[in-house]
């Protein structure tokens, strides 16, 4: 990764957690300490942000919530995340929301696994910083 | 050159005296006036022996009379005609109308109660293929998977099944069928990890007689490990112990698929029924190593105990989602000099198999599409197909994007079922010309949500004619095209074969076809209100003969559509596929009977 390009990368993580003073220089694999995620040109994240990416397409979220999360029966996760904290998420995720017909997703493996590295994508949806669509590694 | 009126005196003769039998199915059936089951006959070759229109006088063909179904989506199937009622079905919610053919009024109608969350758990279009009629009553499958039976005269329900369990993704979207006193159904779901299977009940009582599962132990499939033979190197062999656990990876054959949801078709003299399974489960092969057995399989089961006398998987361990459930024509084939009896089945693989349909000896497998390119070719002596690496998802592995695999997952062809022709041997086949890319990727089962793993996109072959479709005539004793007519979109109606010398069939746009068995040629067309999906049919009425079809965009191809989609990727691929769609035609919901004008009389000109 260029120097120019993880100056970039800085900057745009530096705007969005203003108390995070995230400077990455070389070591682009690892997300920096604080970092939720890491993200190259919108679409290559860390490992774990796209083990979140995998478990959202596996488990077929879009169904309700939309492939762009933009909602359909299910809410705007774009909107959602803006406020839900990572608690609120991690319940809200694990129990679901049976009045509203959200099923609970605390018998699949693959979300146990990477629930965290989900609300890291989601939460880089929400924050504008990743794409929509397929995700890549990021070397 | 034989005819194959024979059937029906057969069955008359042999068939013992049971509690109920299809005594009058058979006679109605035996008679051209009517359109006693959807197929046409047991041997499903939807041939006519109706000649009063023919290719002379077809170009003058017009509207008689039309009627809406009061329902939107994919209008799959037929209508049937017994004598002075045609008996007409929609899809979801499945409403069945009984109607006086003299002044199109209603008889009765029954419209079931079904729970709307059945839609959700249907892939691909709340489609339903049609109704059955037996000893005077008319079978429905529901997509909540009841199956019920109804007074042909009043419309009161004399008996209900449940044939499985939506909460667990299990649906119907197949045309029950009778034959002699059994109606035989089967499932859906093979995008939810259902396990599949054929179920036979009484026709009189809606009893359970057998289930024969598609994967799993030998008592749960109906199988004889000694006396069910299989295709092996060159010969008949017994399939053995085990046969289909043997080929999954620890359980997964309770989520593997094999779902029934095609046509079925009988021979009353070997007393056998044929169909053909559906996908392994899960759309990403690497989670499940082993041929599968026994999904995208034909079987060949008998009619009284289910046991299989034979079957013959055409795709082992499927990467493509070439599902074996398209009809099963019976056939008397010509080969070598020899006589055979057989059926031909125009996988969605890309290849036409022709089988001995007593021995299960293969005979033929040949590309009904030249720019099929996943296999080279299937091997004659042990039937499998040569797989080429290159348009193999299961070779390159999940995540990674395989293009310009010919065919698409939904197949040279699909359900939309072909006809053949009793005057020169030939079947008329309305085929799909499209390809796609397949990316598979890691999923997990949870009952009642989707369980596939392939983001697909969908599009016409390329460096071809442009179009999704051809319509073609197949020689089934050589396995070769002998004429392909392009279609600007996937043909996905079923075709209708007239002693008059006429072909028809239906086209995505909402033309109703009429064309020349020599060549393709077109005779003449109408444009319905909307695409057309539904097999096309023909009856007599007062001493003239009509040609009717549903007019109502949907299934598969017509998803993007049917269910409001816009993404490319979504309906299993075929929204962007089939997004062109939207520039000629929209959603409907009608019946469409066609006729001779009042002034031309009967035909007695000479056929040219």
């Amino acid at each position: 990764m260029s120097s120019a390009k993880v100056r970039m990368a800085t900057v745009a993580i530096g705007l969005l957690a203003l108390s995070i003073a995230a400077v990455c220089t070389s070591a682009s694999d690892a997300p920096a300490g604080g970092d939720l995620y890491q993200v190259k040109e919108g679409n290559k994240v860390d490992p774990k942000t796209l083990n979140g990416w995998k478990t959202w397409r596996a488990l077929a979220c879009e169904r309700c919530h939309g492939d762009q999360q933009q909602g359909l029966v299910g809410p705007s996760l774009l909107e959602s995340l803006k406020t839900l904290s990572k608690d609120d998420f991690h319940t809200t995720i694990m129990n679901g929301r049976p009045d509203k017909g959200m099923p609970p997703f605390n018998g699949s493996a693959m979300v146990n696994q990477n629930w965290e590295g989900l609300y890291a994508y989601l939460k880089g949806r929400s924050d504008g910083k990743i794409k929509p669509g397929h995700l890549y590694p990021m070397d | 050159m034989k005819r194959q009126q024979c059937w029906v005196l057969l069955v008359a003769a042999s068939s013992t005296v049971t509690m109920a039998s299809a005594a009058d199915l058979e006679t109605y059936a035996s008679k051209p006036s009517n359109w006693a089951m959807q197929a046409g006959d047991y041997a499903n070759q939807r041939y006519s022996e109706l000649k009063q229109i023919n290719a002379s006088n077809v170009g003058r063909m017009q509207v008689a009379w039309t009627m809406s179904t009061g329902v939107l989506r994919g209008h799959e199937g037929s209508p049937l005609v017994i004598g002075d009622t045609m008996y007409i079905h929609t899809p979801f919610p499945n409403n069945v109308f009984a109607v006086n053919l003299k002044d199109q009024s209603y008889k009765w109608k029954y419209e079931p109660k079904q729970d709307t969350s059945v839609v959700p758990v249907m892939c691909c279009d709340t489609v339903n293929r049609g109704l059955a009629y037996g000893d005077g009553k008319i079978l429905l499958q529901q997509a909540d998977t009841t199956l019920v039976a109804l007074d042909a005269n009043t419309g009161k329900v004399l008996w209900s099944a449940k044939n499985g369990d939506p909460k667990i993704g299990e649906t119907n979207t197949n045309a029950p069928h009778v034959f002699k006193d059994t109606v035989i159904t089967g499932i859906s779901g093979g995008e939810f990890g259902v396990r599949g299977r054929l179920i036979a009940y009484d026709l009189a009582t809606g009893k359970r007689k057998w289930t024969a599962w598609s994967t799993g132990p030998d008592k749960d499939l109906l199988v004889d490990p000694a006396k069910t033979m299989t295709w092996t190197n060159g010969k008949m062999a017994p399939v053995g112990a085990d046969s289909s656990l043997k080929t999954w990876k620890g359980d997964q054959w309770k989520i593997g698929g094999g779902t029934t949801w095609g046509w079925f078709s009988y021979d009353p003299k070997l007393n056998l029924v044929y169909y053909g399974t559906g996908n392994p489960g899960t759309w990403n092969p690497s989670q499940r190593p082993g041929d599968n057995k026994w999904s995208m399989t034909i079987f060949a089961r008998d009619l009284n105990t289910g046991m299989a006398k034979w079957a013959f998987q055409m795709t082992p361990h499927d990467e493509w989602d070439f599902d074996g459930v398209n009809e099963m024509v019976l056939f008397t084939a010509n080969i070598g000099g020899k006589q055979i009896p057989a059926l031909v089945h125009f996988d969605r693989n890309g290849f036409a198999y022709t089988l001995n349909r007593d021995t299960g000896e293969l005979l033929v497998a040949q590309k009904y599409d030249p720019t099929v390119n996943w296999a080279t070719k299937v091997d004659m002596k042990t039937g499998r197909p040569v797989v080429d690496k290159k348009y193999s998802p299961a070779t390159s592995g999940p995540d990674v994007n395989v293009k310009d695999i010919c065919p698409a997952a939904l197949g040279t062809k699909d359900q939309q079922p072909a006809s053949y022709d009793r005057k020169n041997g030939l079947l008329y086949v309305p085929t799909n010309h499209v390809c796609m890319t397949y990316e598979p990727f890691q999923v997990e089962y949870t009952a009642g949500q989707p369980y596939v793993g392939a983001t697909l996109t969908m599009y016409p072959t390329p460096n071809s004619h442009g179009g999704m479709g051809n319509f073609i005539a197949w020689d089934p004793n050589q396995g070769k095209i002998v004429w392909s007519k392009p279609e600007r979109f996937s043909v996905w109606s079923g075709a209708l074969t007239t002693a008059g010398d006429v072909v028809f069939y239906g086209t995505l746009e909402g033309y109703l076809k009429a064309v020349s068995p020599k060549d393709g040629k077109e005779l003449w067309k109408f444009k319905t209100p909307s695409g057309i999906i539904g097999n096309v049919f023909t009856y007599e009425y007062g001493g003239k003969q009509y040609v009717g079809v549903y007019s109502g965009i949907g299934g598969w191809a017509g998803i993007g559509m049917a269910a409001g989609l816009t993404e490319s990727t979504e309906g299993l691929g075929a929204v962007g596929g089939y997004k062109d769609l939207a520039k000629y035609t929209t959603l409907g919901g009608s019946l469409f009977i066609f006729g001779l004008p009042e002034s031309s009389g009967s035909a007695t000109t000479a056929a040219k």
